[in-house]
């Protein structure tokens, strides 16, 4: 059975809210252990990986880096190298940072390595998001794979007329010219002709519309979306009134 | 071309006050977390992460940028419209192209200052702010940092608006005007969502300020006024070089190119 969109959409914010607030090293972790497991269920966890360790490995080190060495409020002196300072407090602050964005990330990038786009875009749209918003999600996902084919085209293209990129900057700038501005200028003119097609077909009309698809929303999966939505404004509440006492 | 709709009632007046007003909220929500981030920063950062600051720069930058993307959305024309993914696949594509060939810069702007040139202050406003979510569809890490995109829209808007495309040397100068603004304003959400920078290249330079005994927010800011007014300053030359480059009755088709002659050369008769 296929959740909702929103239903999933709604989990995985208010899990990433939930943890930012509690900023509790126990729940970040056990928030990144059930994403990887409810990934790994989904069969999803070899797509995520790849695209997981891309943001969060630079993130972590450079958190590790920042605060393991310079931590200029820390106390608890572990080690010295000429102006590095490990310290306890900094390593603790770096590792429960770097566990709580792992967690609100991976809770994140799980809800959209499963959700179905146009289940997403039809849910949207009855939902009574703007027709406009909708189009702009789902034509920018699928717009993507085929400009990157475009663009290793033009540069097969331009490598087939003898471009050569050299070392040095001002030849690099002028080999991203050469594969840009063909780009630019083509996909201007496409979107140009996709303009006066959608008009033609009323895309800028007011008024109701009916959609071909249709997402299922049970009254169970209402109820829980605002329980979720509940729980992350009360967790975000409870910080807050932590702060101002 | 398709800027009018000669069928269907034009929008009234109140819709366009409500969608003034939205707007105007939009900008105060972000200027007012900014202010008070700025304001309450010195007890609040070694408190432990996830403090209350995190929440309130989320919150406050996010609800920002929805604010302004429901009031510009709407009022685009279609051909605009239409620009916007490819503007967003453009942040996406150059931004990766150039971090493997060119210099280690992010160059994540290409498409939204593109946009900002052809169709004004609020497309960009819009695309910049877009463009943050829906690229967190693949790194939820740029959400934070919708309302800092969405400022460099709208700057680069107002440059093209005011003539700034129009002499070549000017728009790196426009680049780096707005390179300080926008790393000033997304300064807090680096030091108090992420407690840090997300390369390791930037961090290394917040360390450098660390190591002197800076404050968080002060290294980061310090951070970012040398990155990002170099960024935007090559982001907006190579927006000039694009632009320059398209045919001209590309450009045209944009009344906002027409209306405020943002690029050099004779003005085209009206009514074309």
């Amino acid at each position: 059975m296929r959740l909702h969109p929103l239903t999933s959409l709604a989990a995985a914010g208010s899990t990433a809210v939930i943890t930012t607030a509690a900023a509790y090293l126990p729940l970040s972790l056990a928030v990144i252990a059930a994403a990887a497991g409810l990934a790994a269920w989904a069969g999803t966890f070899r797509r995520l990986l790849p695209a997981a360790a891309a943001i969060l490995v630079p993130l972590c080190l450079s958190l590790l880096v920042l605060h393991g060495l310079f931590f200029p409020e820390g106390i608890t002196v572990l080690g010295e190298w000429g102006p590095a300072r490990v310290t306890s407090e900094g390593l603790s602050f770096a590792v429960q940072r770097a566990a709580q964005l792992s967690a609100a990330v991976l809770a994140l990038l799980v809800f959209s390595f499963s959700v179905s786009v146009p289940d997403l875009v039809a849910a949207l749209s009855a939902k009574g998001v703007h027709g406009r918003f909708a189009f702009v999600l789902a034509s920018t996902l699928t717009l993507l794979p085929a400009i990157t084919s475009r663009l290793e085209r033009i540069r097969q293209a331009q490598e087939a007329r003898g471009l050569v990129i050299r070392r040095g900057i001002l030849a690099r700038a002028a080999a991203f010219r050469l594969q840009a501005v063909p780009l630019v200028s083509v996909l201007v003119e496409d979107a140009a002709t996709r303009a006066a097609a959608l008009d033609a077909r009323g895309f800028g009309s007011t008024g109701p519309r009916t959609s071909y698809r249709e997402v299922p929303d049970r009254p169970w999966e209402q109820m829980l979306r605002i329980v979720l939505l509940l729980a992350a404004a009360a967790a975000v509440a409870a910080r807050l009134l932590q702060a101002g006492t | 071309m398709s800027s009018h709709s000669l069928t269907l009632p034009s929008t009234s007046p109140a819709a366009a006050r409500k969608r003034r007003l939205l707007e105007i909220l939009g900008a105060l929500a972000i200027a007012g977390t900014y202010i008070y981030l700025v304001l309450n920063q010195p007890a609040d950062i070694t408190g432990g992460p996830g403090s209350a600051s995190a929440l309130i720069a989320l919150s406050g930058f996010l609800a920002g940028a929805i604010l302004l993307i429901v009031a510009v959305l709407p009022a685009l024309p279609t051909s605009t419209l239409v620009l916007i993914p490819v503007a967003l696949v453009l942040n996406i594509v150059l931004g990766q192209f150039v971090g493997s060939t060119l210099v280690p810069f992010y160059l994540d702007a290409i498409g939204t200052v593109l946009v900002a040139v052809l169709a004004g202050p609020g497309a960009g406003a819009a695309t910049g702010a877009l463009s943050s979510i829906v690229w967190s569809f693949f790194n939820p890490t740029v959400l934070p940092f919708a309302a800092g995109a969405a400022l460099i829209g709208c700057l680069a808007g107002l440059a093209a608006r005011y003539g700034l495309f129009r002499r070549f040397y000017l728009a790196p100068v426009a680049g780096f005007v707005t390179g300080i603004i926008g790393g000033v304003v997304s300064a807090p959400v680096a030091a108090f969502v992420f407690g840090g920078t997300s390369g390791v290249a930037t961090g290394a330079i917040v360390s450098a300020f660390r190591s002197m005994g800076d404050s968080l927010l002060a290294a980061i800011t310090k951070q970012a006024l040398i990155s990002d007014p170099m960024d935007k300053a090559i982001v907006f030359t190579a927006v000039a070089v694009l632009i320059y480059a398209l045919p001209r009755r590309a450009s045209l088709q944009f009344p906002f190119v027409r209306r405020h002659r943002v690029l050099a050369g004779k003005a085209p008769e009206q009514g074309a």
